[in-house]
């Protein structure tokens, strides 16, 4: 049905522009008051979410004009879906699922971003959305962990393309194999044999490929035996918990982002954070672990003919209000000597990184301009370090602090809890 | 009509390359209209530069700042003032604020409860400018429409930087009248079509006394947020009367007494609509709170400025309320509906929910004038709507009206509401007739509805009041390049 089964949803757009700010009652002044990047960076209304399904209902109307303006449009959006969640404070309709179709269409019909493309290329060739440079599970070498795709284990560790191939960010799987070690979870990773989620291409609108992703992942899980997944990247996250699940593809698999397996294992007892870290954080919610990491809810149904827009069964909408939020500050606060103190933008209202849908291929600029605000919001704060859970957003952001010649320190939230070990 | 390239060219050495669009992708995003071109200048002489080229070339312009309300004509030239985004100055001492027509009303408000002042926020909501006039749910406190305006900074349709009242003599922008030109009557144009030719590049805004926190104390996850606590000396309620007249006494009582920091005439549909989170649970609540009422009713925000203030103020409330047969409503005083009805109330952050959630489209009527007279009025347009519910065309909110005085008078708003969904081509048609209808209507019982139609009819009834008006924009805009917009600000 793809994008037209979405054109109630994109008709109902009232041109309110909320879905440009975070939500009325979280807007604390003239700083920090913009939730689209796209729109901020471009200011065409066209840029925003409601001028996008705007679009997305007249197209689907009366054709699709696939102009250079249209698909600098398309492909200079992080699908991040702060548009949503503000629009959805008041509006019964949705705003990412249309834009993601639409996408979805414009691959479909050819019209790809070159950049993309490239990226999609490797990974058809090498099942990474990274250049693979060495072997993916290289980063392993030494600490003796099993392998999934042999053994049978309680959790599956997905690492993820960034962290395993970026030399720079190895650390961060290291780091969680030894948290899991120290835990004494009976856990595995595939090493070579993982391949890429497909998150990141269904978020460039490539969706057979990553339907392709999806299939194989499901399989080699299915061979693992494992019944709990844990992924330490935002993007694998969503595409094994939310879409995997909206393509019918998850089965009964049990996915957990590592700040929540983390929490969990503090809740327990079985990890004590006791080494004193002193830094004053601010912590980044990743999009797709936050308003975006909440659970597909399966729904068909008609709308009830009247004078409403509602539907038999009723409809409920991904509001943004189920995401991972609480477990990874919950980690932080366990942390000795961690102080917190928090942005104006946050939690469902999170300011994207900039790498979502693509963005940090298709427009680099744009990518390190958005995460350049989100530094400037972090500054602000008074914190002597940004810390998130993705490594696309660390990654994002030690650039942007490259240019920018601030001082301010990034981390992964799993840094921080080795160093408490 | 597209332009040409030289021409285009003209205006994009104006505002760069990146800052105007003339391709046929993005028009659907803008009112679904061809524009000849979408202009973004991020100053008041990137403006004055545009508008001299628009007349240079008899090319037809209007600015939107945020542009929820715009209806407008083909071939135009748009000019998107989002760029222009600044809050110049707060000036605490002389309780002004300035700001450029992208500053949305969210944005000053909580800068000014930082400092323990508000201002009038139309009841549009706060996503919409700061800048433009209009009437809001606080009207008691911070009045309404041009009385907020001091000293504008206006490009004039011919290019000119007009700056009026005291800004037109000084650095000053404490007062829209003088020492300096006033051009109170133009520029903010209280007669239909209500929208000033030219653009408004600043305003300062009159700023009043918050005796609120600096920030509510909101937690939660969207759509559900709710006040952690609800602030000190401070309380809403909702009452419901068993008739009109005595909902009325009430509110002339309480105007007097002066008490009210807020005094909103919601129905029971709109408290529904402001205090759910989609539209299933708001008929639910709809259906529950019509129970509970025993007839029309406002909502009340009382704020006092000491304990001792909050005191007073609540006993009057209750005294005045309880002598005209007040009820307050149970389900209002329970503290998580009352916090965040409060708080939404106050950040003017529900108004969608209140008119487009439901189907996706309103029609209204809004009447200014003596609060009880056009209440009448509006019983009658609210019968008008029960054929129209009873076919499933619009939205059953019991019919009701809504309304609010202004600066704790006689004097107000009052306003009746057809919700429906415009792909329902019957209902469209029976809500436009509905409109039609109950807008001649007013005319003939001498209310004025700003909805009121062609300014030919009504002229004649307001000392002709059309033909000036023309002719003064005839004579400030001699290449007509600054159209009448669609919109009543
Ligand atoms: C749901 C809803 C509820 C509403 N409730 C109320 C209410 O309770 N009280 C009330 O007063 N109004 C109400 N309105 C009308 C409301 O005031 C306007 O919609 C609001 O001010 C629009 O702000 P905006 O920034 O979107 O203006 P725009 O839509 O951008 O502009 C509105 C008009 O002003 C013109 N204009 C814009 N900028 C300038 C400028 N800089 N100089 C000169 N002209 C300019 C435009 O050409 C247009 O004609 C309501 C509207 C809606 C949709
Ligand atoms: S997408 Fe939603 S928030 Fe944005 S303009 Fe449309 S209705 Fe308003
Ligand atoms: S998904 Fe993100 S970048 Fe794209 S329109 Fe929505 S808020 Fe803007």
């Amino acid at each position: 049905m793809g994008l037209e089964q979405y054109k109630g949803d994109m008709e109902m757009c009232c041109r309110c522009s909320a879905c440009k700010f975070i939500p009325m009652q979280k807007v604390n002044g003239s700083q920090f008051s913009y939730a689209c990047p796209s729109i901020s960076r471009y200011n065409f209304h066209s840029y925003s979410g409601g001028g996008r399904v705007n679009i997305g209902a007249a197209m689907l109307k009366n054709g699709f004009n696939y102009t250079d303006k249209l698909l600098h449009i398309v492909y200079n959006c992080q699908m991040d879906g702060a548009c949503g969640v503000s629009c959805n404070y008041a509006m019964d309709m949705e705003v990412l699922q249309p834009i993601q179709e639409f996408r979805i269409k414009c691959v479909q019909d050819g019209h790809t971003h070159p950049a993309l493309d490239k990226v999609i290329a490797g990974l058809r060739k090498t099942g990474a959305m990274v250049p693979a440079q060495g072997k993916r599970g290289d980063w392993a070498a030494g600490l003796d962990l099993k392998d999934a795709t042999k053994e049978k284990v309680d959790v599956l560790y997905h690492v993820g393309c960034l962290t395993s191939y970026d030399k720079d960010y190895q650390k961060l799987a290291r780091a969680t194999a030894k948290i899991l070690q120290k835990a004494g979870v009976d856990f595995g990773i595939a090493g070579n044999t993982e391949t890429c989620c497909g998150g990141r291409a269904y978020q460039m609108g490539y969706e057979a490929d990553f339907l392709n992703q999806a299939k194989k992942n499901m399989a080699m899980v299915k061979k693992s035996g494992a019944k709990t997944l844990v992924t330490g990247c935002a993007d694998g996250y969503q595409a094994f918990k939310v879409l995997y699940d909206k393509y019918d593809l998850k089965g009964s698999l049990k996915v957990l982002h590592i700040s929540e397996y983390i929490d969990k294992l503090i809740r327990d007892g079985t990890l004590k954070p006791r080494k004193k870290v002193n830094l004053s954080v601010t912590y980044h919610d990743p999009c797709r672990l936050g308003r975006l990491g909440e659970s597909w809810v399966h729904w068909t149904g008609k709308k009830v003919p009247g004078d409403k827009f509602v539907f038999d069964p009723p409809k409920e909408y991904r509001r943004g209000t189920k995401g991972v939020y609480e477990p990874p500050r919950d980690v932080l606060r366990s942390i000795p000597g961690v102080k917190l103190t928090e942005m104006t933008r946050i939690k469902e209202y999170s300011w994207c990184c900039g790498a979502g849908g693509g963005v940090n291929d298709s427009n680099p600029d744009f990518n390190l301009w958005t995460a350049k605000k989100r530094i400037e919001e972090a500054i602000s704060t008074g914190a002597e370090a940004i810390v998130t859970a993705c490594p696309w957003c660390e990654k994002n952001f030690n650039e942007a602090i490259k240019e920018s010649g601030s001082g301010l320190k990034v981390y992964d939230i799993v840094e921080l809890v080795e160093k408490a070990l | 009509m597209a332009l040409s390239k030289e021409v285009y060219k003209e205006f994009e050495d104006v505002v760069g390359e990146e800052n105007i669009c003339d391709d046929p992708a993005i028009m659907p995003s803008y009112y679904n209209t061809e524009f000849a071109a979408v202009m973004l200048p991020g100053n008041t002489a990137e403006v004055q530069a545009l508008v001299r080229l628009c007349n240079k070339h008899k090319l037809k312009f209007r600015p939107i700042c945020t542009g929820w309300s715009g209806m407008f004509p083909k071939g135009i030239i748009l000019m998107d003032l989002r760029r222009m985004n600044h809050i110049i100055e707060i000036n605490e001492k002389n309780m002004y604020a300035v700001v450029e027509p992208y500053v949305i009303s969210s944005e000053l408000q909580a800068e000014l409860m930082k400092r323990g002042l508000n201002f009038c926020i139309k009841g549009a909501g706060t996503t919409c400018s700061a800048m433009l006039r209009g009437h809001g749910h606080m009207d008691q406190t911070t009045s309404g429409d041009d009385r907020n305006h001091l000293a504008i900074e206006w490009v004039t349709p011919e290019g000119e930087i007009v700056r009026t009242g005291a800004l037109g003599s000084s650095d000053e922008w404490f007062s829209g009248d003088g020492p300096g030109p006033s051009l109170r009557s133009i520029l903010t144009s209280a007669v239909p079509p209500g929208v000033t030719p030219g653009v408004f590049t600043k305003a300062a805004l009159k700023l009043y006394h918050w005796p609120g926190p600096a920030k509510f104390p909101v937690v939660g996850h969207s759509p559900k947020y709710v006040l952690s606590e609800i602030p000190p000396n401070m309380m809403a309620r909702y009452f419901s009367f068993p008739s009109v007249e005595k909902m009325w006494q009430a509110e002339l009582k309480l105007g007097e007494a002066e008490i009210c920091y807020e005094l909103m005439g919601f129905n029971a549909a709109m408290v529904a609509a402001n205090i759910t989170t989609c539209n299933e649970e708001d008929e639910k609540m709809f259906n529950r709170l019509n129970k509970e009422v025993q007839g029309p009713g406002f909502f009340v925000i009382i704020a006092g400025n000491s304990a001792e203030d909050f005191t007073y103020k609540k006993k009057v409330l209750e005294k005045i309320v309880s002598d005209a047969g007040g009820k307050s409503l149970k389900t209002v005083e329970d503290p998580e509906i009352e916090g965040i009805l409060m708080c939404q109330c106050i950040r003017i952050s529900a108004s969608i929910r209140e008119t487009f959630r439901p189907g996706g489209a309103f029609n209204s009527i809004p009447i200014m004038g003596q609060r009880d007279l056009t209440i009448k009025w509006a019983i009658g347009a609210g019968k008008a709507k029960e054929p129209l519910i009873k076919k499933g065309y619009i939205v059953d909110d019991g019919g009701a009206f809504f309304g609010w005085g202004v600066e704790q008078g006689h004097l107000g708003k009052t306003e009746i509401f057809c919700k429906f969904d415009p792909r329902n081509a019957e209902a469209k048609a029976a809500v436009e007739g509905w409109q039609k209808e109950q807008t001649a209507r007013a005319f003939k019982e001498h209310y004025f509805a700003s909805t009121m139609g062609p300014q030919d009819e009504i002229g004649p009834a307001l000392s002709n009041y059309h033909l000036w008006w023309r002719k003064l924009v005839r004579a400030i805009d001699p290449n007509g390049v600054s159209p009448e917009g669609g919109s009543l600000v």
